[in-house]
């Protein structure tokens, strides 16, 4: 019998040790993959799309929402 | 043998709540959606009192058509007899939110925050009217409505209208000497242009693409990190304003909570 408990408990133990480094080890792999870009090669498209972001559109509105 | 059975439940208890605060903290991160994209788009600009100034303008432009727009319907509502008290409320409430975006201070290092509190009430409030006089009226008298005052004109809409187009015409300028500044030569006469109106701004983004475009692949690749460079700065300054602001809102909770 305490035996059978005893070898539940460390199974508990190694089953939360799993979880936890599984969660860590999944945290730390998020993060690296958001600054895990490729290396870029620079395209015309490229260019006019920080170009764009540079510059605000004179006819921009902000929205709010329709009153009727 | 006591011991061991403790120990066993204690452990059994420990999983469930781990589990639960780890999920807390997921959600803690996803509280960030809180702020809509657009809105994010739009602060990235505010890093400096023009966008700020820019920003606040739209936002008071909005706010006028919508109020505009619910007086000119609570009008058409009381000469056909509806109570139209619960409409004022909200449009006085709209009026107070105006007044408070014409009163904020571009330069303070708040603006951004003001800036998204008093959008986010500017949009609770319409849809506020929205849903209320779709109470009120059925589908055909709202689409008449709404045709009645698609032809809307004000003389303070215009204005304010006139004024954001300068601003940003200011702003793009700025931005285009920025530009010149990387690139390393400068066209006066096309910035003189494009303030003039002689120029369209597609005509000067594809001007500028054209004269990176036909530069040696290390120059081209030089300025263009280097402009990108700059946004992502505006991206950064942009979070670490919503950061800030979330915090401040914690910092309120947590002392409520006190």
């Amino acid at each position: 019998m305490n035996k059978k408990i005893i070898s539940i408990f460390f199974l508990l133990i190694i089953l939360l040790s799993i979880a936890l480094v599984y969660y860590s080890y999944d945290k730390v792999i998020t993060d690296e993959k958001q600054f895990d870009s490729p290396v870029e090669t620079i395209d015309e498209d490229n260019v006019s799309e920080e170009i764009d972001d540079t510059f605000i559109e004179e006819d921009e509105e902000i929205e709010i929402g329709e009153m009727i | 043998m006591k011991k061991i059975t403790t120990l066993l439940i204690m452990l059994m208890i420990f999983i469930p709540i781990s589990s639960l605060a780890i999920a807390d903290e997921a959600e803690e991160e996803n509280e960030d959606s809180d702020i809509d994209n657009k809105t994010v788009e739009e602060i990235k600009i505010m890093n400096n009192s023009l966008g700020a100034e820019i920003r606040l303008l739209q936002l008071q432009k909005s706010i006028i058509k919508n109020l505009l727009k619910g007086e000119m319907a609570v009008e058409v509502l009381e000469g056909l007899g509806y109570n139209t008290t619960t409409l004022e409320a909200i449009l006085s409430e709209m009026n107070n939110t105006l007044e408070e975006v014409k009163a904020a201070n571009t330069s303070s290092n708040e603006s951004v925050q003001i800036f998204v509190e008093l959008k986010s009430q500017a949009k609770n409030l319409t849809t506020q009217f929205r849903e209320t006089i779709k109470e009120l009226l059925d589908g055909e008298k709202l689409r008449e409505i709404r045709e009645r005052i698609k032809e809307m004109v004000s003389a303070e809409l215009e204005n304010i209208s006139k004024m954001i187009r300068n601003k940003i015409k200011q702003f793009n300028r700025n931005q285009l000497y920025k530009l010149y500044g990387i690139i390393g030569e400068v066209n006066n006469s096309f910035v003189k242009k494009y303030l003039n109106g002689n120029v369209s701004l597609a005509e000067v983004k594809l001007q500028i693409c054209k004269t990176i475009n036909q530069m040696n692949k290390e120059r081209r690749y030089e300025i263009f990190s280097e402009i990108k460079k700059g946004n992502i700065q505006k991206k950064i300054h942009a979070q670490a304003s919503i950061d800030n602001m979330k915090n401040k809102v914690k910092g309120k909770g947590n002392g409520k909570g006190k």
